[in-house]
């Protein structure tokens, strides 16, 4: 991952199955050390670490694009069904699965052999006898294995003749309110079933019958109740589990993909934004090992949608008659200066979803501006988390108790906790970007509202309370740093473009400077 | 460098005119002949007397309806993503599962699909395009309209009941 610039994290507690730092192998510069083992693969000879998989070895060293796969995921255990990745091991009897079979030294595999391709093209068309031909109804099409494995090895022509099968009751089955089972469309890879076992140990899903008649279902009536259902969306090779949310929305191939994080909770997830025309469709986890793995909860996932809310305040805000009124940044500054100037205590709580970046633009420019001394402080309020020490992890795998991104960055810029978490000054300038807490305050209490606020968030104070609303951009439209809740900085850079009339910090702070 | 000059003098012929316009008054007199007595014209008599064209001529788009009058296009973006003039916009949606009674084959619907005629090129990939034959290219060849948002239509408009690719 180029976005992070520090590595100072523990290993996850997750143990991932994986090829993960898919960088060459070196040998070991002592020189009593025993020499690498050694495979070719193709022809070409690569060092591996003993214990990698041909798979893996194949992997490091981008051996052609990828060996193809249905069952095989790197986040979970091995299974060796599907028997997509069979590849040609001189002097072994038939073709071996280089998913699950260890490389070992002075192996010679062939990964695109007659025989292979052979092989490939046959398990292609068996899939296909019952596959359904609805790709253009398929919310997969453009990002199915299926269909990119069927284009390079299938045979392209079937010679099925009989009636393709179907599950009358599970064609369009609602497995919970997030995901949606299509069972025709299922290759029977047993991914989701694998990753409910091994990754989240709910043990949510079940092949039911054999053969012909194999069938997912939910293990309880209750569905699917893991916090992690989005995931089995992402890595299902066709369109048979599909993300309730993003279902019929868009076709995949209209998005832009381009990476970020996800600032739903203190872990921090990689993700990539999913967007066309500077509109946000979904997020999807990207590979980490140090942060997320390959996964993310469905909370993250489906948080862009507070971004995406046409309640968001998306201009500044003047208060005009005891009414919020749009206006340009310069009038609301300059209406800003007046009462601050006048007040006889300004208190400034940054939330702790603001970036590094802005905390300490906040912390050292807003004090000088205003020209008084001001009380900087910071506030997390989520889930009764006040200071990086009452996080904690709320599960095995990513879910944080801290619902902010930054807590630990925030505190890294030497600001304090907001005291009792209650405001006490005459002017309190709030500073959030939609997922820290609202500090208490008493019924009087005037403020300036600085980030990302929803109208639903406006109306929990008294319309005359509120002297200005500063719009600000979100995780996604901005850049900055986050600091997780394992230490680790993570730099992001703007995923999509904001349209509406909010303003990024430095930008603001920009325009105020020149109104002194 | 100086100009050429590529003219040719007259001839004898090409200067007494009178033989030219004479053959000239021939082919007239034919044709009037032809036209006002045997009532043999090259034109048609427009709009009174439409012009018939081949199958293959490619006019406006229609939507192609099953028997129970709901349109065949499942909202697929196929003809979006292949159309070189970017005129058609489709939004995307789940049927109603109680008015549904296909099942699977139309579980997802063109909540609006809109059509600029005047960005239109009337290539015809949207019609090569859709794989379930919903949209087609017509006959229909006036497309007179008297403003740019009339030319814009919708999916009520193009959805038509038709023979193939003629009116019923």
């Amino acid at each position: 991952m180029s976005n992070i610039t520090e590595f100072d994290i523990k290993k996850p507690k997750v143990d991932l199955n994986y090829a993960s730092d898919k960088k060459p192998v070196h040998s070991d510069p002592n020189p009593e050390a025993k020499p690498l083992p050694k495979v070719t693969i193709d022809g070409k000879t690569y060092d591996f670490k003993p214990g990698d998989t041909i798979m893996q070895v194949a992997e490091r060293y981008k051996v052609h694009e990828e060996i193809p796969r249905y069952c095989y995921h790197p986040g979970m255990p091995i299974a060796g069904t599907c028997r997509m990745c069979t590849v040609e091991v001189e002097k072994a009897p038939k073709l071996m699965t280089s998913c699950s079979t260890p490389a070992a030294d002075g192996m010679v595999v062939h990964t695109r052999s007659d025989k292979v391709m052979k092989s490939r093209t046959g398990v292609m068309e068996f899939l296909l006898t019952n596959h359904p031909l609805d790709c253009p109804v398929c919310d997969k099409a453009g990002e199915c294995e299926l269909q990119d494995y069927n284009y390079e090895y299938g045979p392209g022509t079937s010679n099925f003749k009989e009636e393709k099968r179907v599950f009358e009751h599970a064609t369009t089955k609602k497995l919970s309110d997030k995901v949606t089972l299509n069972m025709n469309r299922c290759v029977h890879c047993e991914r989701c079933v694998r990753f409910t076992d091994d990754v989240t140990k709910t043990n949510d899903l079940v092949m039911v019958n054999r053969g012909w008649h194999k069938e997912l279902e939910a293990t309880t009536e209750a569905g699917l109740t893991n916090e992690y259902q989005g995931c089995l969306t992402d890595f299902c090779p066709v369109g048979a589990l599909t993300w309730n949310d993003f279902r019929f929305k868009k076709r995949s191939w209209f998005l832009n993909r381009k990476p970020s994080l996800c600032d739903g909770c203190s872990k921090g997830c990689n993700i990539e934004v999913h967007s066309d025309s500077e509109i946000v469709y979904r997020y999807v986890p990207i590979y980490n090992e140090l942060v997320n793995g390959h996964w993310m909860c469905d909370a993250g996932r489906s948080s862009y949608t507070s971004y995406t809310n046409p309640l968001r305040v998306i201009a500044p805000l003047m208060k005009h008659n005891d009414a919020l009124h749009s206006t340009s940044i310069q009038t609301l500054l300059t209406d800003l200066q007046v009462h601050l100037k006048n007040a006889a205590s300004i208190q400034l709580v940054v939330g702790t979803d603001a970036t590094r970046e802005e905390a300490a633009l906040l912390k050292e420019k807003v004090p000088t501006i205003i020209g008084k001394n001001i009380a900087v402080s910071y506030f997390n309020g989520t889930n009764g988390v006040q200071t990086s020490a009452d996080d904690k992890k709320l599960d095995e795998l990513l879910k944080m108790k801290d619902l902010t991104p930054n807590t630990k960055g925030v505190e890294e810029q030497g600001l304090s906790p907001l005291a009792n978490g209650e405001v006490n000054a005459d002017i309190a300038i709030l500073f959030r970007n939609g997922r820290a807490g609202i500090p208490k305050m008493k019924a009087d209490q005037k403020v300036v509202l600085w980030g990302i606020w929803s109208q639903d968030e406006l109306k929990s104070f008294p319309s005359k309370n509120i002297l200005g609303v500063i719009a600000g951009l979100a995780t996604i439209e901005k850049e900055g740093s986050y600091k997780n809740a394992d230490g680790i900085v993570q730099k992001f850079h703007p995923a999509i473009t904001h349209k509406g009339g909010a303003l990024s910090a430095h930008q603001v702070v920009g325009v105020w400077k020149t109104l002194n | 460098m100086g100009t050429i000059n590529v003219s040719k003098k007259y001839t004898a012929k090409e200067k007494a005119y009178l033989p030219a316009i004479l053959i000239g008054m021939k082919i007239t007199m034919k044709r009037f002949i032809q036209g006002f007595l045997f009532r043999k014209h090259d034109t048609i008599m427009y709009p009174e007397k439409k012009r018939d064209y081949s199958d293959r001529f490619r006019g406006m788009h229609f939507i192609s309806v099953d028997k129970n009058k709901t349109e065949n296009c499942t909202a697929c973006y196929l003809c979006e993503t292949i159309c070189p003039a970017e005129c058609i916009h489709i939004v995307a949606d789940e049927r109603d599962e109680e008015h549904n009674p296909y099942g699977v084959k139309k579980e997802k619907k063109p909540v609006s699909f809109d059509i600029d005629a005047l960005r239109c090129c009337f290539c015809g990939f949207c019609e090569e395009a859709c794989p379930k034959d919903a949209i087609k290219l017509s006959g229909n060849y006036e497309l007179a309209v008297s403003s740019r948002e009339e030319a814009i239509y919708d999916l009520d408009h193009l959805k038509r009941d038709m023979n193939g690719r003629r009116e019923k």
